[in-house]
């Protein structure tokens, strides 16, 4: 009975009711497109924030323990260079490298530029898994010798050159008054290490650093690496235990230093980036069930108004199912145009975000999500009015006006 | 058995057959009959007047046999069909195959054209017959007018568009409720000779109900109705 041919016309049908009123249809699906729109763009920027925090956190192991002093005022802390060779005997310590940091103004190549100047030892480029495009990284007799040798950083060789390889190795550059020598440009890393991103940083023997350029302005950190998580809490122990007895703190003295342990950071912002999905998520839904209450609305309006001419087509015929499928389909075209359109829109403001720097990864999947929340939305809440129609005394509708 | 005699029994066949319908609304336990015990039946190519006051229990007596209500109690048979005992969706069908439907107020769809309108009937009976649409279109004399909507049509002419409506799925007899009720005199001319014309060229078994003595009497048989029951008919 119910054929093919019969679906295309009923199609027609409910197509012309709609278009009859085509600005209270659109009204009606206002809410689906926008319910649509919100779920891809929402998982759209939950995306964002995940991979964006993979990426500030990917040079980061979760064995990595990171030291500095308390930023609360007042506290003098003792920590410094000298702290390294002493965690160094800890036995479950693998590495230790120090970073004493600060912005100062560097010129080369006529240009200008303010960076982060990081002082560090000749692991490092081990530690942070740092790979150069050119030249070498300084070895620990420029250490020893206070040698003015500097390695930039991918986004600092850019700003200077233009380029992320620029053939620069044995040029100068002035990091703050004094000249240094250029002898290794890194890859480029994205991300941060610790408190640094390394491609917004330059890299130099820690003794220059500190003799040359930052001396008591630089901020000083160093970072550990254990030997495997299972060693993580035993090792931040020691660290204490040693540092403490080195800054010949007693026992009611408070820590003059902190200990962060990374892989712990690392999982509370993960987990602090899936509860914003989570919530932009619910947001999403709950703007797809307005959404959807609105078709319920508008479609129960249509029913009461064109009650006379479904008694007419029950007069004339039409079962029960007939009204119920005609109601169904015009709940469905309403539904697969909010949700067409709504996907059209979504594209929209994706590339409009990202055009403006927005943290924002399209998630092929969340197209199908929409599909089927927006569906399983739209004919919840359009089966009840059609039901409605589908159930009128064709004796009483007729004699509706 | 004798040719004249099986053409008799032919032509004396009962399209609609009531026997002591009774229907009754209840309000509370309390009993209000409307229907007191009709007896009925229309032979084929039969135009039938019905005649009666406000409260006679008219529409209520159109409404069941339009296959719009059940009575609470007796027997209507259309044909071999016994309606009086159908479900709702075989009612439905009943009034999609065996009953064309003329309204005083016409009753078309607004949003659909003539012609759509006109082929309704056949398309819920599972195929569209857009053809014989078209035909009836031209029969009722509005074939220039098929895309037409209703509200773009004079109400004469959207009483022809009803009309080729009722003869769409070829049904067993026509119910038309006061056809010319919303007409002025000369249009309601024209669509009472268009009804006789049903009869006469067509062979149309018709009943009508209407207020007009006048029209009533072009009837073959008028039926005359007053507090649920059948007071008199009138043959001519």
């Amino acid at each position: 009975m119910m054929s093919f041919d019969f679906f295309i016309q009923l199609f027609e049908l409910s197509w012309k009711s709609l278009r009859a009123n085509a600005f209270r249809s659109f009204l009606t699906t206002l809410g689906i497109i926008i319910g649509a729109t919100t779920i891809i763009v929402v998982v759209a920027l939950g995306e964002g924030a995940k991979k964006d925090i993979e990426a500030q956190y990917s040079n980061m192991s979760v064995t990595t323990i990171l030291i500095n002093a308390p930023s609360t005022a007042g506290v003098k802390s003792k920590l410094s260079v000298d702290d390294i060779p002493l965690v160094k005997t800890i036995s479950t310590v693998a590495d230790a490298v120090p970073m004493l940091t600060g912005k100062v103004n560097m010129t080369a190549n006529n240009t200008t530029v303010n960076f982060s100047v990081v002082g560090t030892y000749d692991d490092f480029a081990k530690v942070a898994n740092l790979n150069l495009v050119s030249g070498n990284f300084f070895a620990q007799e420029d250490e020893d010798n206070h040698t003015k040798v500097v390695i930039l950083g991918a986004t600092v060789a850019e700003e200077l050159y233009g380029t992320r390889d620029p053939k620069v190795i044995g040029e100068t550059i002035v990091l703050g008054e004094k000249e240094f020598e250029i002898i290794g440009v890194a890859e480029y890393k994205g991300g941060a290490f610790g408190p640094i991103t390394i491609d917004e940083s330059v890299f130099t023997p820690y003794s220059s650093s500190y003799r040359y350029v930052l001396g008591k302005n630089g901020k000083f950190s160093f970072n550990v690496n254990a030997t495997s998580v299972d060693t993580l809490s035993e090792t931040m122990t020691s660290i204490s235990s040693v540092l403490r007895e080195s800054h010949n703190l007693g026992a009611a003295d408070t820590d003059d230093f902190k200990l962060k342990d990374m892989g712990a950071t690392v999982a509370s912002a993960q987990s602090s980036s899936q509860t914003m999905a989570l919530l932009l998520g619910s947001v999403g839904f709950i703007v797809l069930l307005v959404g959807g209450i609105g078709i319920m609305n508008i479609m129960y309006v249509t029913v009461s108004e064109r009650t006379k001419e479904i008694g007419i087509r029950k007069a004339i015929g039409a079962k029960d199912a007939f009204i119920l499928t005609q109601f169904l389909f015009e709940a469905f075209i309403l539904t697969s145009v909010g949700f067409i359109v709504g996907t059209l829109i979504s594209f929209l403001v994706y590339y409009l975000l990202m055009s403006t720097g927005f943290k924002i990864v399209f998630v092929w999947w969340s197209v199908p999500l929409s599909f089927v929340i927006t569906f399983t939305v739209g004919m919840f809440f359009g089966f009840l009015p059609a039901k409605k129609a589908a159930s009128l005394d064709p004796i009483n509708a007729l004699r509706f006006e | 058995m004798d040719k004249r005699l099986f053409l008799k029994i032919k032509m004396d066949r009962q399209v609609i057959f009531l026997e002591n319908i009774k229907k009754s609304y209840f309000i509370g336990i309390e009993e209000f009959p409307i229907l007191k015990g009709i007896d009925l039946s229309i032979k084929v190519g039969e135009f039938v007047a019905l005649m009666g006051p406000s409260g006679s229990g008219k529409s209520t007596l159109l409404n069941i046999i339009g296959a719009l209500d059940k009575p609470t109690e007796g027997v209507y048979r259309v044909q071999d069909k016994l309606v009086s005992s159908l479900s709702s969706d075989q009612l439905a069908e009943i009034r999609n195959k065996y009953i064309g439907f003329i309204f005083q107020n016409f009753n078309l769809i607004p949003t659909l054209s003539s012609l759509e309108n006109v082929s309704l009937p056949s398309f819920y009976s599972g195929s569209q017959n857009l053809d014989k649409a078209k035909s009836l279109l031209k029969m009722v004399g509005l074939e220039d007018q098929w895309k037409k909507k209703p509200n773009e049509l004079s109400g004469g002419q959207r009483q022809r568009v009803a009309i080729a409506r009722s003869l769409v799925n070829d049904p067993e007899f026509i119910l038309a409720d006061e056809p010319t009720g919303n007409l002025d005199s000369k249009t309601g001319k024209e669509i009472m000779d268009l009804i006789l014309s049903l009869k006469k060229d067509y062979k149309k078994t018709i009943l009508m109900v209407t207020h007009d003595p006048h029209l009533a009497d072009l009837a073959d048989r008028i039926i005359y109705l007053k507090d649920g029951r059948i007071t008199s008919k009138k043959s001519i």
